[in-house]
């Protein structure tokens, strides 16, 4: 016990407090000095692990309306810089590395998250921060933080018109429905939102069947077994609400296509899916199937012109690792929360949050899906339209129906 | 093993633990110092660095690799998740999510008194004994060792993540549990809260670092090594190895637990991404590249690698993966012992690298 | 046959005004082109036509009913123009001309389609002149026979020159006639449908046990209960095959993925974690082969997942090889090192992929031979696709088997594996074998990616998805028996395919797996332990 002494202790204990505070400073290395002529934006987009094939794009996105931004002369006379992180589809990271863009790179507002549950990991740490998030899906609605901006649809404003037209005499009269989805939040919520809607119409519980798969499931022989027998046994038109996500969806198609059910027999609705799903496939037997978003590639109007020749350009002059040709709702729904942004802080004159957020009310933007989207002092929700879209041969879809103007924002479902 | 009091490296790093919990209880009380935002980071990496010492217990220092230590540091996690979402509605009045999309009006029977923190401590140590003691009595009767020990643990990390998916086993399913907003009465996001849980995290991390030091230098700590090194000639000495491997593994498990529960408040989420069967192995690939067998190398590597994670995942997020597997080849290739190496390599100077690589590493 | 259409199209132009009477053919396109409605009411009309209208009608229409289905009938302010093999064509006139800029396509919604869709098969069905594409039309009309004219089928089969499809097209019309108002028809409406015993027969002659016939005609009630029996009973010895297909093919896929798992973990003990990333390697590979051959030898594209297989499986052992040589070689005394050491591997050749080619999921031409199926009897159908990986996963077990068994190779890979030290002893080179080996179980994993490729997404992180099942086949097979491994995914497959309909997907697995792990801890060896040293 010679040599351990409580002095000697208490010298390295010493020491070591000592060499400690120095590289204290040394985060402020990644602390990039706030430069007086720019403002930062953070981006919480997967560029790899299970969401990279659709979430990875979303950072380009973010880069190009803010490269688009820059080129008019910025925002308050400052031009924009994007931080780009990389969360690896791991959950707890995104509230990390969202934590430090907030606390240490000061950034004016964070553009992030796919999944509910990344949402719901960094909301503690935006409302903890006061910092602003821009979420860019659509989702399962019953939350109103002041601190998040849903940029896309609550289900009770996009899912519950296409089930409704659907059902519709215009639609194909749909009076049985088979629910399948992966095993989280938005599917169990959206599923339960529709089946509260049915029984408010007086459809009977026999009429509907309720399936769930594991994230990342892609063996779908049983239960496409499952949904024929369920189509097979009468009783009116059946359909699939299709809620599984990622790379599922590809699978469950492929899977539906090879086991001879068409369109016309069966109709799925795949609330999930969009154009980067049907990218490895032959959809020439998956004509006719439907999906429901806030914008479609196919959309009508100048302003769609405009945003996929600005996408395409940008993938070619910026070598970005994805299709020039494929432009998805959620990328829409990006770049107009880059440009809802910009005009509320130009309006406000400040990058503050508080002042950002108040000038948010009675904001528009000519969305490139052909609509005004517009947001009122009620709620952080903006006011999108709804498409229904339905497969073609090229991959892609088809606007077969869209709301007349856009519906206004209904956050808690009153079916739930 | 080298005494404690003569043990200079170990005495270095726990004065080191030690000095960061002082300054981080200054902190806590004055403005200047660390902020909540390095102070958090330093507690989560405190917590990790407790999960690798509770692997390299167990590995380090038996030779069994476990590839599925995330269940216990998930079971610690849930339970001290449960505790808070309880705790927290019962002060606010706040239903958890998970509830309201499955529809439930009253918690499931076994969320019962876990608002109470005792209980829930209770919890989680009974649960984290009897899993762990009913797999570890079962495998190590029959005698599953190395490799297909690491397969099997796997498989039953593989299988937690698979079932905490399930949105009806009343754990939240994949959104898991957030929206902690209480811990024994103080809001949760308060800067005080912070550095106070960054702070406790730390002391257990002295406290573990220095128990399980003491341990090894014990009568005890020589069964393990002698286990470790030849088990086979130990058991036809007379010794019975199944009561000594089955006591350290509970052991092993439950530190995992307690990271678990020093991990969760602080990142404020839980989900079953926190039993994947990657994470499990990132843990051996912590006490690898520090070193393993050495408590100092464990709580380094885990230091050190989340660290480096955590700083690159913003700052250079396409580089990290590859300077991941880069680290690993180097330390696989180069340090057998991991970076615990590097400090012998002063002594061997020229020949250094290459006599480390031939050295024979511990089985 | 496109070419007949359209010398027929130009003869019924030449008598077109004669006809005109029983059909307006100018309103038709006007309804074409009009609303949702409007579109509805025209599709109708053409199966009018096609049930009463005239060949020269019919050869009119037919045309015009496939172009709306693929929605190449673009509207313009002069009419319709209908793109088809020859070149745009004016709907109305057959005349060559290109539709205006201006032009919309007009969209079937779902509704309208199913409309189309039987008027695009009727036409055919009668006008037709290849074979094939007249029994593709017949299989797409017997599913809604029954709201079909009887005309129709009457008609076609009066027309009909293949006695084969003749007979099949009058069964159909017979099926169809279930409700008509002769007993006798109905009856043998029954016998017909009895021949395909699914669920939508039964859905069909369910409901008859309320007719007001089954009470008061005993012979009536007599056809449909046997009728009723006879449907459940194919749909019983359905189901039954439809449940071993699905095991038999989920286990020919945990075979693929877990075959080249078992000759490197069995030879070496070395845990590949790496295996996942070689499977998805060899998905890429396949991939290139295809994108080349598209550009260089475009006809022989639909066989790239043949030609393919020699490059996957290459390419894969070269990875494999180097591998060895310059990582594992030092690891062999340190198996578990070696798991950390392969972990970094697949961390880095995910990320090496993703970074060259991108997250993406790749597009994979679907070959004519994985498209589609064949229904057998009751809900059973067999798909392509699967058949593939079946007969792939067959193909492979026995090249390896022989490769393992009957090669000097394979004689000192097996020595090896017995017994490293003695084998040395011996004078068979381990080092050497070693390195083989390896190539040939990353190889193997190679192979395994081209099967899978048809069936599952091709993205980087497509092989985190096999490898602990595949550990769970070879440890669950027994080490170093490629038997053992056959078994164990035989085994595994059926049960989770068993289990999947009563628990769901999760639960199958994760009773699978618990089933497994206490499996082995009462018999950690596996089901066929060689009898070797334990090392």
């Amino acid at each position: 016990m010679s040599r351990f002494t409580r002095r000697s202790f208490l010298q390295t204990t010493g020491l070591a407090a000592a060499a400690l505070t120095s590289p204290l400073g040394a985060p402020s290395i990644i602390r990039s000095a706030q430069a007086a002529g720019t403002v930062k934006l953070g981006c919480l987009f997967s560029s790899s692990g299970t969401m990279a094939n659709i979430e990875g794009r979303l950072n380009h996105v973010v880069r190009m309306a803010a490269d688009e931004i820059n080129a008019k002369g910025g925002v308050n006379g400052r031009t924009i810089e994007v931080a780009v992180s990389d969360p690896a589809s791991d959950w707890p990271l995104y509230a990390q590395i969202g934590k430090q863009m907030l606390e240490q790179d000061k950034v004016a507002a964070l553009f992030g998250c796919w999944t509910s549950v990344s949402r719901k990991s960094v909301l503690p740490v935006v409302e903890q921060a006061n910092g602003l998030l821009f979420y860019p899906l659509h989702f399962e609605g019953d939350e109103n933080s002041k601190n998040v901006v849903y940029v896309n649809s609550p289900p009770a404003s996009s899912v519950l018109p296409a089930v409704d037209y659907l059902m519709s005499e215009d639609g194909v009269s749909a009076k049985r429905f088979f629910m399948l989805g992966s095993d989280y939040v938005w599917p169990r919520t959206i599923n339960k939102q529709l089946k509260g809607y049915w029984k408010s119409k007086g459809i009977p519980e026999s009429a509907w069947k309720e399936e769930y798969v594991p994230l990342g499931f892609s063996n779908f022989q049983t239960l496409v077994n499952q949904i024929r027998a369920f189509a097979d046994q009468g009783g009116g038109k059946p359909i699939v609400v299709l809620t599984v996500v990622g790379s599922s969806i590809p699978d469950f198609l492929r899977e539906f296509a090879n086991q001879g059910i068409k369109a016309t027999d069966v109709p799925v609705l795949g609330l999930d899916m969009v154009e980067a799903d049907l990218e490895g496939l032959n959809t020439e037997p998956l004509v006719g199937h439907l999906n429901c978003w806030a914008y479609l590639q196919n959309a009508k109007g100048a302003a769609n012109a405009k945003f996929l020749k600005q996408w395409a350009d940008y993938v070619k002059t910026k070598n970005v690792p994805f299709k020039a040709d494929v432009a998805i709702d959620p990328m829409v729904s990006a770049y107009d929360a880059v440009h809802l942004w910009a005009m509320a802080a130009a309006k406000a004159n400040s990058f503050d949050v508080p002042e950002v957020r108040k000038a948010f009310a009675g904001l528009s933007f000519d969305c490139p899906s052909g609509y005004k989207i517009q947001m009122t002092g009620e709620n952080n929700y903006a006011s999108r339209g709804v498409f229904i879209g339905s497969v073609n041969e090229k991959q892609g879809f088809d606007v077969l129906w869209q709301s007349k103007d856009a519906p206004k924002p209904v956050p808690f479902s009153p079916y739930s | 093993m080298k005494p404690l009091a003569s043990d200079r490296p170990f005495q270095l790093l726990l004065a080191v633990v030690l000095a960061v919990a002082a300054l981080l209880a200054v902190s806590m009380v004055t403005p200047l110092g660390i902020s909540a935002y390095l102070a958090n980071a330093i507690g989560q990496l405190a917590a990790f660095a407790v999960l690798a010492l509770a692997l390299d217990l167990i590995w380090g220092y038996l030779g069994i690799l476990s590839l599925g230590h995330g269940l216990f540091f998930g079971i610690g996690g849930y339970i001290v998740a449960m505790h808070l979402l309880k705790h927290s509605s019962e002060v606010t009045g706040r239903v958890p999510d998970f509830m309201q999309f499955m529809g439930w009006s009253s918690y499931p029977f076994y969320w019962a008194g876990l608002g109470f923190f005792p209980y829930a401590l209770l919890v989680a140590a009974v649960v984290t004994i009897l899993i762990s003691g009913v797999f570890g009595y079962v495998s190590f009767r029959s005698r599953v060792d190395g490799v297909y020990f690491a397969i099997i643990t796997q498989a039953l990390v593989y299988v937690a993540m698979l079932l905490m998916f399930r949105n009806d086993t009343g754990f939240g399913g994949n959104n898991g549990m957030t929206g902690f907003l209480v811990l024994f009465g103080w809001p949760i996001g308060g800067s005080g809260v912070v550095i106070a849980m960054a702070v406790v995290s730390v002391l257990l991390l002295a406290a573990v670092l220095l128990g399980c030091r003491l341990l090894l230098g014990s009568n005890f700590g020589v069964l393990m090594i002698a286990t470790r090194d030849d088990e086979v000639r130990l058991r036809t000495l007379g010794y019975e190895t199944l009561r000594l491997k089955l006591a350290v593994w509970c052991l092993s498990a439950l530190i995992a637990a307690l990271a678990g529960m020093l991990y969760v408040p602080q990142v404020g989420i839980i989900n079953p991404r926190l039993l994947s069967p990657e994470l499990s192995l990132e843990i051996a690939v912590w006490v690898a590249i520090g070193g393993r067998g050495h408590l100092i190398g464990a709580v380094i590597g885990a230091m050190l690698v989340n660290a480096l994670k955590f700083w690159l995942s913003a700052a250079a997020p396409e580089l990290w993966p590859f300077i991941l597997s880069g680290l690993i080849v180097l330390v696989v290739l180069v340090f057998p012992n991991g970076l615990v190496d590097l400090a012998k390599l002063k002594l061997t100077r020229p020949m250094g690298i290459k006599r480390l690589a031939s050295e024979p590493e511990l089985r | 046959m496109r070419r007949l259409f359209l010398i027929l199209l130009f003869l019924s132009a030449a008598v077109g005004s004669s006809t005109a009477a029983e059909l307006h053919r100018a309103e038709l396109i006007d309804r074409l082109c009009g609303d949702a409605a409007a579109l509805g009411e025209a599709g109708r009309s053409l199966m009018g036509v096609a049930a009463e209208g005239s060949a020269a009608d019919r050869a009119w229409a037919a045309p015009i009913a496939r172009a709306m289905m693929d929605r190449k009938l673009t509207c313009d302010g002069a009419g319709a123009v209908a793109m088809t093999a020859d070149g745009s064509r004016d709907a109305l006139s057959g005349a060559p001309r290109t539709a205006a800029e201006s032009g919309r396509s007009p969209l079937l919604s779902l509704k309208n389609r199913s409309v189309f869709e039987m008027a695009d098969a009727a036409l055919a069905l009668r006008s037709s002149s290849d074979l094939g594409r007249r029994a593709a039309a017949l299989r797409t009309l017997e599913r809604h026979a029954v709201t079909l004219p009887e005309l129709l089928f009457e008609s076609a089969a009066a027309e009909e020159s293949d006695p084969v499809l003749r007979a099949q097209i009058t069964a159909v019309a017979e099926a169809a006639a279930l409700n008509s108002a002769d007993p006798a028809k109905r009856i043998a409406a029954l016998q017909r449908i009895a021949a395909t015993p699914d669920r939508r027969a039964l859905a069909k002659v369910g409901p008859l046990t309320k007719d007001p016939a089954y009470a008061a005609d005993p012979a009536f009630k007599g056809a449909v209960d046997a009728t009723v029996r006879k449907i459940e009973r194919g749909i019983r010895i359905g189901d039954v095959l439809a449940t071993l297909y699905n095991g038999l093919s989920f286990a020919s896929i945990l075979f693929m993925a877990a075959i080249g798992l078992a000759v490197i973990f069995g030879l070496m003990g070395v845990i590949n974690l790496a295996q996942g990333e070689l499977i998805m390697i060899g998905a890429y590979a396949t991939w290139l082969v295809q994108e080349a051959l598209q550009r260089f030898a475009p006809a022989l594209t639909e066989y790239y997942l043949i030609i393919a297989a020699p490059v996957a499986f290459l390419v894969t052992a070269t990875i494999g090889i180097a591998l060895e040589a310059v990582l594992l070689r030092h690891l062999y005394r340190r198996p578990l090192m070696s798991l950390l050491a392969t972990w970094a591997v697949s961390l880095f050749l995910i990320n090496i992929v993703r970074v060259t080619f991108g997250t993406q999921n790749l597009n994979f031409v679907t070959p004519f031979y994985v498209t589609g199926g064949v229904p057998v009897i009751g809900d059973f159908i067999f798909t392509w696709n699967r058949m593939f990986a079946i007969a792939f996963a067959a193909v492979t077990l026995g090249l390896t088997w022989s490769l393992i068994r009957l090669t000097p190779l394979g004689l000192n890979i097996r020595a090896v594996t017995q017994n490293r030290t003695m084998a040395g002893c011996i004078g068979i080179p381990v080092r050497r074998v070693d390195m083989l080996a390896f190539g040939l179980g990353s190889g193997l994993a190679g192979l395994a990616g081209l099967a899978l490729a048809p069936i599952y997404s091709v993205n980087p992180q497509m092989g985190q998805n096999f490898i602990i099942d595949s550990f769970m086949v070879v440890v669950l097979g027994g080490v170093g028996t490629i038997v053992g491994t056959v078994v164990a995914a035989l085994g595994i497959g059926q049960v989770n395919v068993l289990i999947e309909p009563l628990w769901g997907a999760v639960a199958a697995k994760v009773i699978v797996l618990l089933m497994i792990i206490a499996f082995l801890q009462w018999r950690p060896e596996g089901l066929f332990a060689i009898k070797g040293r334990r090392k």
